[in-house]
């Protein structure tokens, strides 16, 4: 099968659905004529589409998602980018309060079908206001799906189905996984929210990891199988809806868990997904779960201090161990 | 429009009622004072065009021609309310009739008539959208943000800002150094104007020719209407920091005594033509209280339905 | 002086005990080191000697009660000694309903338990601080209906015995084995262990080295795509000692003495026994002898010593009635077998080998020569 990139596999879904259906639009700061986005995720697409559906706004990121919304709820797709994930923080009543309540709080009368893209992740010096992953945020708000693909496969099939869909989606970046290739088809698929992928089968010890912790805890299950311990990495892909019963039939095989997440500990990702098992499967543990995740600071700057905080192949390592 | 402001006023009047008998829960936000504005603008709408509205809603909702038995059971949290419930007085939605929501968090709906805007623009259709918002709105980041947006786009929307003098009890001069919140319009490089909201007829006059550039693609306008509630900012509000003299004086300027008076002039309309009206308005609220209090309430677990489309 | 009489720590686990017979009373005099109290725990019964001598003053546990661990049981003082209770920080003992010491199993383990309703208090825990894990339960109950034997004791594979278990394995994977077999008339070979008292294995090992050095395509080992034959003659002889199995190497035997070979061996068995050979002493084997005859094993197949091609497994002597020219006649007879690696060697060769072995052996006073 070929190979592209995470970002060209976006870029693809994009086009593709852009192609498909005309109400798909795309709005945010520099993703048109002249930038292509700060990630060049649109790159290219202007050329096809033309200014009015590949929309250069303003920096004005509540006004980007709220414009998302209305025109949602009247007869369009917009998928909506804020440049940096950090910076949802200025669109959060837009993106909590309105895109996310609006079916529910006017009584299921009108759909919202809304993606917002942005960018998460540490690990390019670029410091505390553009390298947040705040993933469980969204997984906190009721009427949001959330979806964090890890591989250029997902990222493209889960795209197609968030515009193809019927709520907002907060379709989760991971700045590390622009420039990484996989396998793609050339032909037409999606994939489902709320179906994990078991990222490679194990029987020892269940790693459940999210974006760019997927790959390094694909690094640690290569590594630990040379001494015997086998590892299951599950990727759930969307966090909202989120596929527990892939986790859990993971961790009744191999009654240890380890959540690896990027972001924050204390009520992070892991924390949730920590907590659904400890809740629906404790009687499969055989040892307590650990988890492997940014300690509660705002990321540093400088690199060896950045480098310090997120998670990666020792800490997982040792979070196995510690278990296995 | 008499007819229409006549039924926001009786509606209001009589939710007022309901919230004594302890048949509504929560809070509400009356219109009572305002009706000119949502009238004279939604006047010059058709049905397919939308309008955005706030936690003061009731009034935006009639005047776009929804149902009054079904906005009076939603208020009253019933199933067979607009939102099933869900919404209450301060979220009705008709999305039938182009009107795409009521929210509580102030500024919130400007946005979201730009994206309308937007929509409309993009899928090549001739609408409008009014959007409705407070003078306590004007000083949010959504304002200037959705505004801006609009205007350098030159969508279909018309600002249509409600200047009732207090959001909540702080008073617009104490929060603001400009006297119109017009002005503003300048900064974005569109057409603004402040117009007595309490005369429905220049409201509509405002309306009409904003909703015209609207329509013929030269962009949005901002229409400021200086106006005043009847009421305090809530029901639990008694509005003590209201100079009576002041109220006393808004009241005098009450935009339905003020239109009926205009109406009665010779070659208009006949009291007994208004008293007509009025009559079939009170039957028609009185229908909907009926339907409202016989409706049922919602079965609980229906709490867990519609989160998700 | 005021010393205090404590619950002792009668286990690791101790949380409390219970006070019995109190062997004295209060304001009897009391002896250093004679039994004072019977204490119980849940696991033993103990007498508690006196700390100190003097007169016991008071007894703060009565029998039957229970105390917790360094609970103040009584207080000794010196016969004239003023004592005010109030002096000692009396912790009264707490009686507690938990009596009973808490099992550390996990969430798997205790699930599984329930399910089948096994008392975790018996199994016995392999995880971290002893906590019972899943795969602890799984046994136990394998083991409780017999399906899996009750394991008695658990030792750990090392040294001798981790390495040969490695090597075996290594080698029935990897080397497609097959075996000759061979029956050799060893009148003569006692003979000459009866006259020069060198040992069987030696004369043995003799006879295997000089016929290794004729037929050499057997002492020799595969390297990837290429058979190395060896020009040394390096002859393990297998040992069998407390810790496993060890092959101590005879370098070049085939240009030795009998008697040096039988010195040699003789010198690395006891090595072996030991525990004291060297990594020369180990290293450089191209063959193997492995005699099991000692046991009255008449006859048995062995596994090649890894990389070597082959390995004679050399069974005990035992008279049998067999025909010459046409009569019965009873001789000493012993059964080899001849395990080689199928890639190396074939049958023939592997024959042939096998049957210059047994011409040595049965020509023995030859070898003496």
């Amino acid at each position: 099968m070929r190979k592209i990139t995470y970002k060209e596999a976006l870029r693809e879904a994009l086009r593709e659905e852009m192609r498909r259906d005309p109400t798909v639009f795309l709005l945010g700061e520099d993703i048109g004529r002249y930038w292509g986005g700060a990630f060049k995720v649109t790159k290219g697409l202007v050329e096809e589409f033309g200014d009015e559906r590949v929309r250069d706004t303003p920096i004005s990121e509540s006004a980007i998602i709220g414009a998302a919304v209305g025109a949602a709820i009247t007869g369009t797709r917009p998928v909506a980018e804020i440049m940096f994930g950090d910076l949802t923080a200025l669109a959060m009543d837009q993106i909590a309060n309105q895109a996310a309540k609006i079916h529910y709080m006017f009584g299921g009368q009108v759909k919202v079908p809304l993606v917002i893209r942005t960018p998460f992740g540490a690990g390019v010096n670029i410091a505390a206001h553009h390298s947040q992953s705040l993933e469980a945020w969204f997984m906190h708000v009721p009427g949001l799906y959330v979806a964090v693909p890890s591989t250029p496969y997902d990222a493209k099939g889960l795209l197609k189905t968030a515009i193809r869909g019927s709520n907002p989606v907060f379709f989760c970046e991971h700045k590390l996984l622009y420039p990484m290739e996989g396998a793609v088809p050339e032909d037409e698929y999606t994939v489902p929210f709320g179906v994990a992928d078991v990222k490679r089968k194990g029987s020892d010890v269940t790693i459940v990891a999210t974006l760019y912790m997927v790959h390094e805890a694909l690094s640690v299950a290569k590594g630990l199988e040379a001494e015997g311990i086998s590892v299951e990495v599950v990727d759930p892909r969307t966090l909202a809806p989120l596929d527990k019963h892939t986790i859990i039939s993971s961790v009744k095989k191999t009654g240890r868990l380890v959540v690896v997440s990027e972001d924050c500990k204390t009520a992070g990702v892991s924390a949730e997904i920590a907590a659904t098992v400890a809740e629906e499967a404790i009687d499969y543990l055989d040892a307590p779960i650990k988890r492997v995740a940014e300690p509660d600071t705002p990321i540093p700057f400088s690199p060896p201090l950045e480098q310090y905080v997120i998670p990666n192949e020792k800490s997982i390592i040792k979070a196995v161990r510690e278990i296995a | 429009m008499y007819k229409k402001m006549f039924e926001i006023r009786r509606f209001e009047e009589k939710v007022f009622e309901l919230y004594a008998q302890n048949l509504v829960p929560g809070t509400i936000h009356l219109y009572a004072g305002e009706e000119a504005i949502a009238v004279g603008v939604c006047s010059n709408l058709r049905k397919d065009d939308y309008i955005t509205s706030t936690h003061r809603g009731h009034g935006h909702c009639i005047a776009k021609g929804a149902e009054l038995k079904r906005i009076m059971a939603e208020i009253l949290g019933k199933k067979t309310g607009y939102c099933k419930g869900k919404g209450g007085s301060m979220h009705i939605a008709d999305f039938n009739v182009g009107m795409l929501g009521a929210t509580a968090v102030v500024g919130a709906g400007l946005p979201i008539a730009v994206g309308a805007g937007l929509s409309i623009k993009l899928r090549g259709t001739d609408n409008v959208v009014a959007c409705f918002f407070g003078d306590g709105a004007s000083n949010q980041g959504t304002f200037h943000e959705a505004i801006n947006m609009a205007a350098i786009w030159k969508l279909p929307v018309i600002f249509v800002c409600e200047n009732n003098v207090y959001a909540m009890g702080t008073r617009q001069s104490t929060v603001m150094l400009v006297e119109n919140i017009a002005d503003r319009a300048i900064a974005y490089g569109i057409p603004g104007v402040a117009v007595d909201g309490n005369n429905v007829l220049t409201v509509y006059e405002a309306a009409q020719k904003a909703v015209e550039r609207a329509r013929t693609g030269q962009g949005p306008t901002l229409i400021e209407c200086k106006t005043y509630r009847h009421k305090g900012h809530s029901r639990i509000d008694p509005a003590k920091y209201r100079p009576k003299e002041e109220v006393e004086e808004w009241l005098r300027k009450d935009p339905i005594k003020r239109f009926k008076e205009k109406l009665l002039q010779p070659n208009t309309l006949l009291e007994t033509e208004i008293r007509q009206i009025e009559k079939e308005v009170l039957t028609k609220i009185e229908e909907a209280v009926k339907f409202a209090i016989e409706s049922p309430h919602p079965f609980a677990e229906e709490a867990l339905e519609d989160v998700y489309a | 002086m005021v010393t205090k009489v404590v619950m002792p720590r009668l286990s690791l686990t101790m949380k409390e005990g219970t006070v019995g017979t109190w062997y004295k009373k209060e304001g009897d005099i009391v002896e250093k080191g004679e039994p004072l109290v019977e204490v119980f725990s849940e696991k033993a019964t103990y007498d508690l000697e006196a700390p100190a001598s003097g007169v016991l003053r008071k007894i703060l546990v009565q029998e039957n009660d229970e105390a917790s661990v360094d609970a103040i049981l009584a207080v000794i003082t010196a016969p004239d000694e003023a004592f005010q209770e109030a002096e000692i920080s009396v912790e009264m003992p707490k009686a507690t309903e938990e009596t009973k010491k808490r099992v550390l199993a996990s969430p798997a383990a205790k699930r599984l338990a329930r399910e089948h309703e096994i008392d975790l208090s018996l199994v016995k825990g392999s995880g971290r601080e002893g906590r019972i894990v899943e795969e602890d339960v799984r046994r136990f109950i394998d083991e409780a209906r017999g399906i899996l034997p009750k394991v008695k004791e658990v030792i750990p594979l090392s040294g001798y015995r981790k390495t040969s278990a490695e090597r075996v394995s290594t080698s029935f994977r990897t080397a497609p084995h097959s075996t000759v077999v061979m029956e050799v008339d060893v009148s003569k070979v006692m003979a000459l262990h009866y006259k020069t008292e060198v040992s069987y294995t030696a004369i043995l090992m003799k006879a295997v080295a000089e016929s290794l050095a004729e037929y050499s395509v057997i002492n020799s080992t595969l390297e990837g795509n290429a058979i190395r034959i060896f020009e040394d003659v390096n002859v393990g002889v297998a040992v069998a000692t407390e810790d496993g199995l060890v092959v101590p190497v005879i370098h070049n035997a085939d240009k030795k003495a009998l008697e040096e070979i039988d010195a040699a061996i003789r010198e690395l068995t006891e090595k072996a026994k030991q525990g004291k050979l060297t990594r020369e002493d180990l290293t450089g084997g191209t063959f193997t002898i492995t005699n099991l005859g000692m046991y009255g094993v008449e006859f048995f197949i062995a596994i090649i010593n890894p990389p070597e091609a082959a390995i004679l497994a050399v069974g005990g002597v035992v008279e049998k009635p067999v025909v010459v020219h046409g009569n019965i006649e009873i001789k000493p007879m012993m059964m080899l077998s001849l395990s080689y690696d199928h890639r190396i060697v074939d049958g023939a060769p592997a024959a042939e080998f096998l049957q210059k072995v047994k011409e040595k052996i049965e020509k023995s006073l030859e070898i003496e020569g």
